[in-house]
């Protein structure tokens, strides 16, 4: 049986202005399964990943050649129109950014605007469902009135990850999603991909390899704007093919 | 600079090496006692294994402390993953170095027998391919490891006629079967030194490459397409 692929790219190039900043990058992302995207700084890893809701669209001077694809379906023709985009394909980033509002709205609000979820009742089930796939629920189903900015970093990650899972996606892109977190609010972010991706497609950047290493079922590796190698996960951490790979996780790069 | 953990990966390799060098001083002193008739030699072997035993147990911690502070991936998962099994087969041959020694001081109280001419084989063929194993290792090279596991087969096959030539021999007297029985342990040892020596070998190509040619018939035959080495 083959995999199913959920997303994908083709030789797609991104610039920057004159920048060349990701040269003809092709890779499908199978369904249901993590990807991490691993590099230095500046390799183009964050880059990618916001090329695949289209956020670098809001960046004047931008310019992207090549294919994106979701479902087979080209994320620039006119059947996708960019809000439905955003709402299949979701976005966590670094650094948690709940909205000051209380726990409750930051989750409802989004769905709200979209009319997901018409009478109260029906948003009551999808905040609380929400939370509950985001691992949440436990921590916060008692004071969903209080001020979002009130839970500590890790909780607030979880919120956001909550908002997202809230328009329901059905591709999660995590921007170095636990860089800003303690070692056990990690372990909760780590643990809730592994639950996740039973429902969703994920794509993680990450600058910690032993993360990339814990959570994912393929890894690429990205070094100046080009794909140097995918591979399953348990391949490029014992014995990748190529040689810039291997320095870069073994930590003899530059 | 080089990193923490390539420092350590440096002690370690270091430490591997000094117990190729002290296992190798075991097998050739045991194999000396056995072959000129020495006892002195042969006792010194056996004195000294603890020091082998005790290198592996330091090995293995230094393993354990770079595993725990650094997570080692890809070659240097492998390396380290490799001196670990490595240092185990060391001690192993360490152990047959003592065997030896044991039996050389019992048979050179007795006649020498006239089969100890194809035992002087089996034990230069079993050395060479210890002392290739360790240049397989020292400088990573999957065609010395390659020809380590060649040689396996002939040890086997000079094993087997020296237990036949004592069994034959045995048969013309049952009053002379104690030299016969401790000569066939010995020859026995040989014959692990060499399977030892080729497992240390296999390692080399799991340290390289990533792969495991346990178990494999890639060496059985020069023609079939065999792992090589990659820069």
């Amino acid at each position: 049986m083959t995999a199913s692929i959920k997303m994908k790219t083709r030789d797609l190039d991104f610039y920057y202005g004159d920048f060349l900043a990701l040269k003809k990058i092709s890779i499908s992302f199978v369904a249901n399964q993590v990807t991490a995207l691993i590099g230095p700084s500046g390799c183009g890893k964050s880059t990618y990943i916001r090329c695949l809701n289209r956020m670098n669209d809001l960046i004047p001077g931008v310019k992207v050649e090549g294919e994106i694809a979701l479902d087979e379906c080209d994320i620039y023709s006119q059947e996708m129109e960019v809000i439905e985009l955003r709402r299949r394909v979701g976005m966590v980033f670094q650094k948690p950014n709940p909205f000051p509002k209380s726990i409750y709205e930051n989750v409802a609000y989004a769905p709200r605007i979209h009319g997901l979820a018409r009478k109260g009742s029906e948003m009551d089930e999808l905040v609380e469902g929400s939370l509950q796939k985001a691992g949440l629920w436990d921590e916060v189903g008692y004071r969903l009135t209080h001020p979002a900015t009130s839970l500590s970093g890790g909780q607030q990650q979880r919120l956001c990850i909550a908002r997202a899972l809230a328009m329901e996606p059905e591709v999660l892109l995590m921007d170095e999603p636990a860089s800003a977190l303690d070692p056990i609010a990690t372990q909760k972010i780590e643990e809730l991909i592994h639950e996740l991706k039973n429902r969703l497609t994920i794509i993680i950047v990450t600058h910690n390899m032993q993360q990339a290493a814990r959570v994912s079922d393929s890894t690429a590796f990205f070094y100046m704007g080009e794909l140097v190698e995918i591979d399953g996960t348990d391949k490029i951490f014992t014995r990748p093919e190529k040689k810039q790979t291997e320095e870069y996780i073994t930590g003899r790069f530059g | 600079m080089e990193s923490q953990l390539h420092q350590e990966i440096n002690r370690l390799e270091q430490e591997v090496m000094k117990m190729f060098t002290m296992t190798e001083e075991a097998l050739e002193t045991s194999i000396t006692a056995l072959l000129d008739r020495q006892d002195e030699p042969a006792q010194q072997v056996i004195d000294g294994d603890d020091a082998i035993n005790q290198l592996e147990v330091k090995i293995e911690e230094l393993i354990l402390h770079i595993v725990a502070r650094w997570q080692p991936v890809a070659r240097d998962l492998r390396f380290i993953l490799g001196c670990s099994k490595v240092a185990n087969e060391l001690e192993r041959l360490g152990d047959q170095a003592t065997n030896i020694a044991e039996r050389a001081l019992m048979l050179n109280q007795r006649p020498k027998l006239k089969m100890m001419v194809t035992v002087r084989s089996l034990s230069e063929v079993v050395l060479d391919m210890y002392q290739k194993s360790i240049t397989a290792f020292s400088s990573l090279d999957c065609d010395t490891a390659a020809e380590v596991c060649r040689l396996d087969n002939k040890a086997d096959v000079l094993n087997v006629k020296i237990i036949r030539e004592l069994i034959d021999y045995m048969g013309t007297d049952n009053r002379i079967i104690e030299r016969p029985v401790h000569t066939i342990i010995v020859s026995n040892s040989l014959e692990r030194v060499g399977d030892l020596s080729t497992n240390i070998a296999e390692e080399v190509f799991f340290i390289i490459q990533g792969i495991n040619v346990k178990h494999s018939t890639w060496f059985d035959s020069p023609d079939q397409n065999r792992p090589c080495s990659k820069e």
